[in-house]
Parts: C-alpha cells; structure tokens; sequence
C-alpha cells in the first residue's frame, strides 16, 4: 500500500529529527486522527487539544516506533485513543457533569452507524468479513465501544441491556474475531 | 493479580485495544505493559486488528492553529526579541512552594531515575500562591531529556489564547521563550541542551497568555498567570 509505505517512509525520516517530514507526517494524518479523537470525546476545543498533545508525544517518541511491528497510522491511532480515553477519564467528567450526560446522550444518534457503515465498507478487508460472522449485538458492541470510547457500564446504559450481557458480547465478540482472523492466516501489517 | 494464563492475557490485551478496559484495571493494566513485551506485542496486535474499523471514518481537517501550535512545542528554537518590562513581577519563591517542591520530590523520585544535576522543580503558583504548573526532567526511554510539565486541576484556557512557558535567567537578562503548553495535565517539552543549561541556572519559570500560536514579539505580552523557582533537589 503506497500510502503506507509513504507514511513508513516519513517515520524514518521523523526519527532523524527532520520536521518537514513531521509537517508532512501530520498533513498525511491529522484528518483521519482528528476525527478519531472527536467521534470519542465529541468536542471540538477537547479532540483538539488532544490532537495537540498526541503529535508532541508522536515526536518525541517517534525513535520508540522503529521497535513497534505495527503499521504507522495503527501506532499513531493508539496514542490519540490513548489520550482520549485518559481524557474520559477525568474526575470532573466521571462525575457525571453536564459535559458527561451530553457525551452519552449524543452517541445514539450514531448508534447503527459504524456497524452498519463497516458492512457497506468498500474496503472489505478481513477485519470486516469478521465482523459478519458476530452476532448483531457483538458486532454492534464491538463496533460502539471503538468508535465512541465507550465502557461496558456506558454500553449497558445505551444499548438498555444488563451490564454481565454487555460485558459478555463484548469478550465473545472479540473471541470470534480473532478465531477468525487467525483463521484468515491474519497477515502480519 | 496478574492474569496467568495465555488466554487471560490476550483477553486483557484486546479490551485494552478496544478501549472497554477502564478505570483502575486500565491503569493497573498500562503498569505490567510498561514491564511485559510480550504483552505489548499482544496488544500492538489487537490494535492492528481493530484499527481497520477507522477504514471508513470521513478525516476531519483540524484548524490550522492546532500545527502551529505544535511546531512550537517541538521547534525548541526560541525567539530572542522584544523587551521585558515587567521583570518586578517575578516575586521570587514562596515558603509554600517551597513546601510543595519537597512535596512533589517523592512523586519525582518514585517516577524515574534522573541524575543529580538533573534534579530540577519549578512549582508555578498564582497570586494566592496557589501551585498550578510544575516543570522537572524527564530522561524517556532512550536517554534524552525533556521538560515534563504539569497542569494541576482542570485548567481551561480562553478560545483564541495560547499559554506561552518562559524560562526567567539570571540576572537582567530577557526571559526565552520554552514554547506553548496546553491544559493537559502531562506535556513534555522538548528542550535544546544549551537551553536546559540554562534552565537549570535560571531564576524560575513563567505562564504567560498570548495570541493564539504564541507570543508576536518573543517576548511575554500577555498577563503572565503563574510563576515559580526553579528548586534543586
């Protein structure tokens, strides 16, 4: 994949200290991983600052990748996650403020989306054939605990189901799909 | 306790990827990675696995100020200009932040090995001499130092502001800029070697609000919010 390889290319160049490369890494990727980090925390002003820190700390550790087996945008993808569950995870939101309830009360209006958007997926790669296979809760746990950053007692209260259901979806969902990816021969990235 | 079996593990591994893993057993679980390869292999390859559910995702372009304020930040070069006309407002050290610096000094020295010299904490206060941002080394994985900064309490920022961090030196000299931080409440900063020198001579540290993408001038023309010693451990 040309774009891989590109973005590979320029992580190599990153770790030499090269900031054009940086400005052209961030040109290649801060528009899919912004959107990362806004479909989880769900404002503009959070998902920037996060984006923000993300690239600071993609900078100064970019040496670190050269020992990751994963893809660039897989490496770069959990560090805005990373920042963006932390974020979640802040005390005045998890006591539960009005920035929290809007969070929770805005995820159902996307709640069928990324399932339903992953099926119709042109890019019908292994992970989404996978998907097929799970039951339609699995498949829709799963695929609302990625998007949104969703906890199993945040799954439970939106998809109105007891939390043992949902945590049990959620742990033979992700058991289905590696079988099966395993028994795709799951390519090394 | 950590998981003993195989399967137990992966199991963690996948949720951790999947982001269901939260709270306390996140943390706990973030502690064995920071010690455990295989584990980190093991969640490197959930994380491989997941990230094509992202295949679809519409990019989102980011306002231009979001780059602008990251070249600050890894840029390092400061811009040497401008006046200082303020340097009276520097109050010198507190008997509280004092206080606070031999507080934060198990927090530093539990956190990671640093050399002596590089035993370093500026605690920035308000006017209520209230600590709000604290500054210390940080050697990462690979040896290389960074200014570790945090943010105490959820600090907000105004929209169209920028919190600038100025190293105050010796003497009459004019404070240099360190680049802009963020209200996140971890940030490292990475600083050229002849600047943490002089950091670790320096007067103290200083917060100061600025346009957005920082100071026009190289110099502080905003309100400066915090400022602090810098303390030898």
């Amino acid at each position: 994949m040309a774009e891989a390889l590109d973005l590979a290319n320029l992580m190599a160049r990153c770790a030499l200290r090269d900031q054009r490369a940086f400005a052209q890494l961030y040109e290649g990727s801060a528009g899919r991983l912004y959107a990362v980090a806004l479909r989880i925390v769900r404002r503009h002003d959070w998902a920037e600052e996060i984006l923000q820190e993300s690239y600071v700390s993609i900078w100064n550790h970019i040496e670190d990748y050269t020992a990751q087996k994963s893809a660039p945008m897989t490496w770069m993808t959990a560090i805005v996650r990373n920042r963006a569950l932390d974020w979640l995870r802040r005390p005045d939101l998890e006591r539960g403020g009005d920035d929290y309830d809007l969070l929770i009360q805005t995820v159902p209006d996307e709640a069928r989306g990324p399932a339903e958007k992953l099926q119709a997926s042109r890019a019908a790669g292994a992970l989404a054939e996978c998907m097929e296979i799970l039951s339609p809760d699995q498949r829709q746990s799963l695929a609302l605990a990625y998007a949104h950053g969703l906890s199993h007692a945040e799954l439970a209260a939106h998809l109105r189901e007891p939390l043992g259901t949902v945590k049990t979806w959620v742990r033979r969902g992700l058991d289905r799909l590696r079988g099966c990816l395993e028994g795709k021969g799951e390519t090394a990235a | 306790m950590r998981p003993r079996t195989e399967e137990m593990r992966d199991a963690l591994a996948a949720e951790y990827a999947l982001g269901t893993l939260r709270g306390r057993a996140r943390q706990r679980f973030q502690r064995w990675l920071a010690s455990d390869a295989r584990l980190r292999r093991r969640v490197e390859a959930w994380q491989e696995r997941l990230v094509s559910l992202d295949d679809d995702l519409e990019p989102i372009q980011p306002p231009r100020r979001i780059w602008t304020n990251i070249e600050r930040r890894i840029g390092g070069t400061p811009v040497r200009s401008g006046l200082w006309h303020n340097l009276g407002f520097w109050r010198g050290a507190t008997f509280a932040s004092t206080l606070a610096a031999l507080g934060l000094m198990m927090t530093l020295a539990l956190t990671r090995a640093v050399a002596p010299e590089d035993t370093m904490l500026v605690v920035m206060q308000d006017e209520d001499n209230q600590p709000k941002i604290t500054a210390s080394w940080n050697v990462d994985d690979r040896g290389r130092k960074q200014m570790r900064v945090r943010v105490i309490g959820h600090a907000t920022m105004d929209p169209g502001t920028a919190w600038e961090l100025w190293m105050l030196p010796q003497g009459d000299a004019k404070p240099v800029s360190l680049g802009l931080i963020s209200t996140h409440e971890t940030q490292d900063l990475v600083v050229p070697p002849e600047l943490a020198e002089a950091i670790n001579a320096a007067k103290g540290l200083a917060m100061s609000v600025e346009p957005e993408g920082g100071s026009p001038t190289g110099a502080p023309t905003g309100p400066v919010l915090y400022q602090g010693q810098c303390t030898r451990l």
